[in-house]
């Protein structure tokens, strides 16, 4: 039997593109919208409503934190948390697994095409 | 570095109104430097540019809003049970009275079907109306008794027991239009703006062909009507105010209950 899933799964598109965005270390706002933008961060595009809508989400969640540090008064910077990087490792996997029995059964059906 | 177009700019912080207060006050700032920083990185239209901006503003304090009420039903389950056994209650409630209020119109078109169906058989069968439609004069405006007219082929009276002033009434000529492709008509006349009548409308076939038309005042029944309605009314909102006012005490009860003392901890 598999493991049971962590409390936040599944993570919605917006969730895991900004978890992903600050995989690689602490970013403002827009950093984020910008990578999460990208085909690599999940070519989610997000608005400023919808990014600090989640983004508070996930503060009150324990997933991402302010690092306290800002270059501006009006950017601060965002980071994961351990249960953050925990959550996204974790979908990750989940998305992981999902991924090889898509292409694993894609292969078979051409196969048998 | 390119600055947005101020009119939209100041549009944009005007609009941020509709986002909720709680997170208006703490990204306030941040959403509007995210504007500006993505502005002077755009590689797409203006137009494109703002009106995605508009739209995620919107949609997104749609959401944020609808997640705060969701999570105060949450917090406070006593309002979230009131709400859902008023609704119940409401739900049920309503179509009741409009079921007991369709039962008592359709009740007051008796006797008046009987008699439209006896009247037109036994003139079918050859009667005389003279024999037939009473010989009495009542005023409809008052009277609450059935009367009874007939009108020949073409809708012109012949004879009646019923009559506003010294006038015989006539039904609107559709009553008549639609009897001569079907045997039978219930409807509600209203010859006079205050007056309302249950009328059933026949056709007689046979050797003097023509209509007959039984009616009654709906002066009763609209005062019954008016009665349930209000009692419909006065039951609900007193209803209502129970389970406010009970769901009101309980919450503030159980406020004030002290927590055991290892919760606290």
């Amino acid at each position: 039997m598999s493991e049971p899933p962590e409390p936040h799964q599944p993570l919605t598109p917006s969730v895991f593109a900004i978890l992903l965005a600050l995989s690689d270390g602490e970013k403002h706002g827009y950093a984020i919208m910008k990578e999460a933008a990208l085909p690599a961060g999940g070519a989610i595009n997000l608005g400023p409503g919808t990014l600090y809508g989640t983004i508070d989400r996930l503060i009150r969640d324990g997933l991402v934190e302010e690092t306290g540090l800002t270059d501006d008064a009006r950017r601060r910077y965002y980071r994961l948390t351990d249960l953050g990087e925990r959550i996204l490792a974790a979908e990750t996997a989940r998305l992981s697994a999902s991924l090889r029995t898509a292409r694993t059964r894609a292969v078979a059906r051409g196969a048998r095409t | 570095m390119n600055r947005p177009n101020p009119i939209l700019f100041a549009l944009y912080r005007g609009a941020l109104r509709v986002y909720p207060s709680r997170l208006r006050l703490l990204y306030q700032d941040q959403m509007l430097q995210t504007v500006r920083d993505a502005d002077s990185e755009r590689s797409y239209s203006a137009l494109y540019f703002w009106l995605y901006l508009f739209a995620d503003l919107a949609k997104s304090s749609i959401k944020e809003r609808l997640l705060m009420i969701s999570k105060q039903i949450l917090a406070h389950p006593i309002f979230f049970h009131t709400f859902a056994l008023g609704l119940i209650l409401t739900l049920w409630g309503f179509p009741a009275a409009m079921t007991l209020q369709g039962a008592m119109r359709s009740a007051a078109d008796q006797p008046q079907i009987q008699m439209a169906q006896n009247y037109a058989s036994e003139i079918a069968s050859g009667k005389l109306a003279t024999d037939l439609i009473p010989t009495v004069h009542l005023d409809l405006s008052t009277s609450l008794e059935p009367f009874t007219i007939l009108y020949d082929a073409d809708g012109n009276p012949l004879r009646s027991s019923g009559y506003i002033g010294e006038a015989v009434p006539t039904p609107p000529p559709g009553v008549f239009t639609y009897l001569r492709t079907h045997p039978t008509d219930k409807f509600t006349w209203q010859p006079q703006p205050d007056l309302r009548i249950a009328a059933v409308a026949q056709r007689v076939d046979g050797t003097h062909p023509g209509f007959i038309l039984v009616g009654r005042s709906l002066t009763l029944v609209q005062q019954q009507e008016n009665q349930l309605r209000r009692g419909t009314f006065i039951t609900w909102f007193s209803l209502m105010a129970l389970l406010i006012g009970g769901a009101a005490l309980l919450n503030r009860a159980q406020s004030a209950t002290p927590r055991p003392a290892a919760a606290q901890g």
